[in-house]
């Protein structure tokens, strides 16, 4: 029903939009098409050997066709339309709600994530949403989800007044298989804004979100998913100061039930009358803030942000809760802009609420560039993830830590005619894993050693590379070396209308004292620009990859290819 | 006659009055750390009554949780609980919902407050004790029965390498990308399964918008390890006019045009039967917090 109201309101906003325009073109009034719109083709094949064995599982659809239609009509200075259609055949879904869906109706098609139908028209301040919207209020309201609906987005002056409702996600009957589709309840979504905005100095603004199951929408029910209902009230704020200071804040409640189903109750907080508590209600808190300074050599800044253990949101359904962030981040470009250093130093504290079990991870990451002269630079770069906690009953706790360095020095030289890049590059990787039983540490070491060489013509439409790299991973028990040499070749020709890219790469891989693993890559890419609108472009890569003896049945192998190619379409009609 | 009759009227009644409920308790010795959870799996917890040769009583639960010290931090409220009847065949077999029924338990301090925040109770050892009362006095009507359990909230992987929007270089990317997580904490009785995915990010899509609509170009389970070499088999290359994506970057005399793929990646943790090992956080999948990684593609085309 909230379907065929939003589908008559989407269908009226369009057809009284083209009235508009078609009324406005009596009179001289400015009027310009920018955008896209184009429609490709991807074809998948995998052919194994032999045949019946299953050890490599497709990963693309067999077909594929998408669409996109994205133009934006402006008609003067203050009136816009921007489409924004983007929508596939054949549904992919394998993770979330819909994940496992083969013939959806038209309302599971329509709310389909893989599908968008917006529609923005806008008119000075006042915007309408209609259709499909990924609206991000905030970083704790909502953000992640797709709607299909209808609302507005109103800033009269430094005023902000935002509504949006639709649906998220339609109800999917539960299908025991195989293949299993674990189904999905219908939910309804609801979010507002009101605040007050000046962009680039200010913003302070209040949201809530408001999602909701509807338990009578699929049938057979999902076993294993309950439904559900969310609200969250935030309070965000960024100020922007002279000199590049900059505060940003946010605070928020949520309140979530985690099956409707549960009884009432009143021992548990609910907020009347947007949500009402049953047994399986948890409310909770979270809160971020940034504090730094911006300018054109130096940026440093703090960040932290807490999600309670009970924080959760509709609007962001993958947030991992029970945490606390802090992090350092600083930039310097210094000696003449040519050196430049990033780094960021914290801690991620996971399982807050359990003292028991509280997990620390430390985060540092640095990358220094230098450009010494015209013809040499220099990269390094490190980054250390350290994750630490007890293991509850084990005698040791669980400690990970990962380190990583990489230093890559380029070279450039230039002739006449051509300019040389030669650039290396080494990665060490090291992962130490402790067992919680005997407390031993395995280490795990890699080594990455890439060199690519670059010319580049100055006369000729060509442009190749060559690059050898080798990978080596030491872990006990497992020893692997892979060797690559790649090749690719640029050019364009046609009077620069047609631009192709060819690549060919081949991988020897060795696993302990099997036999080796042969893998060969070859691709293509053909862009060709049909008119000065008009776009053809086409790739095309097959990848055959032959297992050692490793595996069972030896000798097993396969190959996959792929097809893209597709049209697109440039409006520019500017007058 | 009369003073036999008196005397058998008078048996019946004390029978009545002491009429005694065996009970036996059966609970998980690790139950989901969401109490709500409880109710809706029948394994967690499992109380049967048995009313040998007695007359059909009705009568109410009183359920006590205790830390391993004896603290009572969870009671029922008997005004309010439910009222049972023993079933005719002698047996009724009852599960959380009604041993339990967290609509009528009244917990204490920072157990309160932690379940109003979480649903959940710290993790620790904890002990459920139950027995049978009378509906009018609270009068015992059986023996008390306890069993211990342990609760911990499982905290899925955090995702470690690459890291949140870690640019990796095609070059290296296309012979082999590594993944790392954190384990499953705390350990699981049984090897976690991980399931890493990952997905590419199209460039009309939004990243959790390509996550939940797109086929994985990855999909590998790995049985208790929490590393895993990648080797892509992809040609990590930009079909799309070179306006369309990508920036500029000036090395010396040369131009170097530098566009990037995006993708998305996850891990799901699944148990044993391979389920989900957590289905009441977050997005009920037991898939971690998906983190973004690109691609760069460095394709040397000199422009004029």
């Amino acid at each position: 029903m909230m379907n065929r109201k939003t589908i008559c309101v989407l269908c009226i906003a369009i057809f009284g939009c083209g009235h508009f325009l078609y009324a406005q073109t009596k009179k001289p009034a400015p009027f310009s098409v920018s955008g896209t719109a184009g429609v490709s083709y991807e074809g998948y094949g995998l052919h194994r050997n032999p045949s019946g064995w299953t050890g490599y599982q497709p990963r693309k659809p067999w077909n594929q066709v998408r669409f996109n239609f994205t133009p934006t009509f402006k008609l003067g200075k203050n009136f816009s339309l921007p489409f924004n259609f983007n929508f596939a055949a054949i549904p992919t879904n394998f993770a979330g709600p819909f994940a496992g869906i083969k013939k959806p109706s038209f309302g599971q098609f329509i709310t389909n994530p893989m599908n968008s139908f917006g529609l923005n028209p806008k008119y000075k301040w006042a915007e309408l949403q209609l259709g499909t919207q990924y609206l991000k209020y905030s970083d704790l309201s909502t953000g992640d989800i797709g709607v299909f609906g209808i609302g507005f987005d109103l800033r009269p002056k430094t005023l902000l007044f935002k509504f949006f409702t639709g649906i998220s996600q339609q109800g999917i009957n539960y299908v025991a298989g195989p293949p299993t589709v674990v189904g999905a309840y219908k939910r309804r979504n609801w979010m507002a804004q009101i605040g007050t905005e000046k962009e680039g100095k200010y913003l302070f603004a209040l949201n809530i979100a408001k999602g909701k199951d509807v338990p009578t929408s699929s049938a057979p029910p999902p076993v294993t998913i309950r439904p559900q209902e969310g609200l969250v009230i935030s309070v965000v704020s960024d100020l922007y100061m002279d000199k590049g200071f900059y505060f940003k804040a946010e605070g928020a409640q949520s309140i979530f039930t985690k099956d409707v189903a549960t009884p009432l109750t009143l021992l548990l907080k609910g907020l009347k009358p947007f949500i009402e508590a049953h047994t399986s209600t948890i409310t909770d808190y979270a809160a971020q803030a940034a504090v730094g300074k911006k300018s054109k050599n130096f940026d440093i800044g703090v960040m932290v942000k807490y999600l309670g253990a009970g924080f959760q949101t509709i609007g962001y359904p993958f947030l991992q809760s029970d945490r606390l962030d802090y992090t350092v981040n600083n930039r310097i470009n210094a000696w003449k802009n040519k050196m430049n250093i990033v780094a960021t130093l914290g801690q991620r504290i996971n399982n807050v609420s359990n003292t028991a079990l509280k997990a620390k991870q430390f985060i540092g990451n640095l990358n220094w560039f230098t450009q010494f002269n015209d013809k040499f630079s220099l990269n390094v770069n490190y980054n250390n993830f350290g994750f630490q906690t007890a293991s509850g009953i084990n005698p040791f706790g669980i400690k990970n830590v990962s380190n990583d360095l990489g230093i890559n020095p380029t070279v450039t030289w230039a002739g006449k005619k051509i300019i040389h890049l030669i650039s290396m590059s080494y990665n060490y990787s090291k992962y130490d894993e402790r067992d919680v039983i005997t407390g031993l540490t395995t280490s795990n070491n890699t080594h990455t050693t890439l060199l690519t060489y670059v010319p580049t013509y100055l006369e000729k439409e060509i442009s190749p590379d060559f690059s050898i790299l080798y990978f080596y991973n030491d872990v006990p028990g497992a020893k692997i070396a892979l060797a690559t040499i790649s090749s690719a070749l640029s050019m364009q020709v046609a009077k620069k209308k047609l631009r192709l890219r060819g690549q060919l790469q081949y991988t020897l891989g060795k696993l302990n004292s099997f036999s080796n693993s042969n893998n060969l890559i070859a691709s293509c890419n053909i862009d060709f620009k049909l008119t000065k609108k008009l776009n053809w472009s086409t790739f095309l890569t097959t990848n055959y990859f032959k297992y050692g003896n490793e595996i069972i049945p030896n000798g097993a192998n396969y190959v996959e290819t792929t097809c893209r190619t597709g049209f697109q379409y440039r409006f520019n009609t500017k007058k | 006659m009369k003073k036999i009759f008196s005397l058998l009227i008078s048996a019946c009644i004390f029978s009545t009055g002491i009429a005694q409920l065996n009970i036996s308790l059966i609970v998980n010795g690790q139950p989901p750390a969401q109490l709500s959870e409880w109710g809706n799996r029948r394994e967690v917890l499992t109380l049967i009554v048995s009313a040998p040769g007695v007359i059909g009583e009705s009568f109410k639960l009183k359920t006590e949780i205790k830390l391993i010290d004896g603290t009572v931090i969870a009671t029922t409220d008997l005004a309010k609980s439910p009222v049972f009847i023993p079933s005719t065949t002698g047996t009724t077999i009852l599960v959380a919902n009604d041993v339990m029924p967290l609509e009528y338990m009244v917990f204490t301090g920072k157990y309160k407050t932690s379940l109003e925040r979480t649903g959940k109770m710290p993790a620790d050892n904890y002990t459920i004790c139950t027995k049978p009362v009378r509906t009018t006095d609270y009068g015992p009507m059986g023996e008390m029965k306890c069993k211990n359990f342990y609760l911990a909230t499982t905290q899925l992987p955090i995702l470690m390498k690459p890291y949140n929007e870690e640019v990796l270089d095609a070059k290296k990317a296309q012979t082999a990308i590594i993944f790392r997580w954190s384990p499953v904490v705390p350990r699981q009785i049984s090897p976690v399964t991980y399931r890493i995915q990952v997905f590419e990010v199209l460039p009309t899509q939004s990243p959790v918008q390509a996550l939940r609509s797109n086929q994985p170009v990855l999909d590998k389970e790995i049985l208790a390890a929490t590393q895993y070499i990648w080797q892509p088999q992809l040609s990590f290359s930009w079909i799309g006019p070179d306006e369309d994506l990508g920036y500029v970057i000036s090395e010396n005399k040369s131009k170097i045009k530098e566009q990037s793929m995006r993708f998305i990646w996850t891990v799901q943790s699944l148990d044993k039967d391979h389920n989900p090992v957590t289905r009441t956080d977050g997005n009920g999948e037991g898939r971690s917090e998906p983190i973004l990684f690109f691609v760069s593609i460095k394709n040397p085309i000199l422009l004029k």
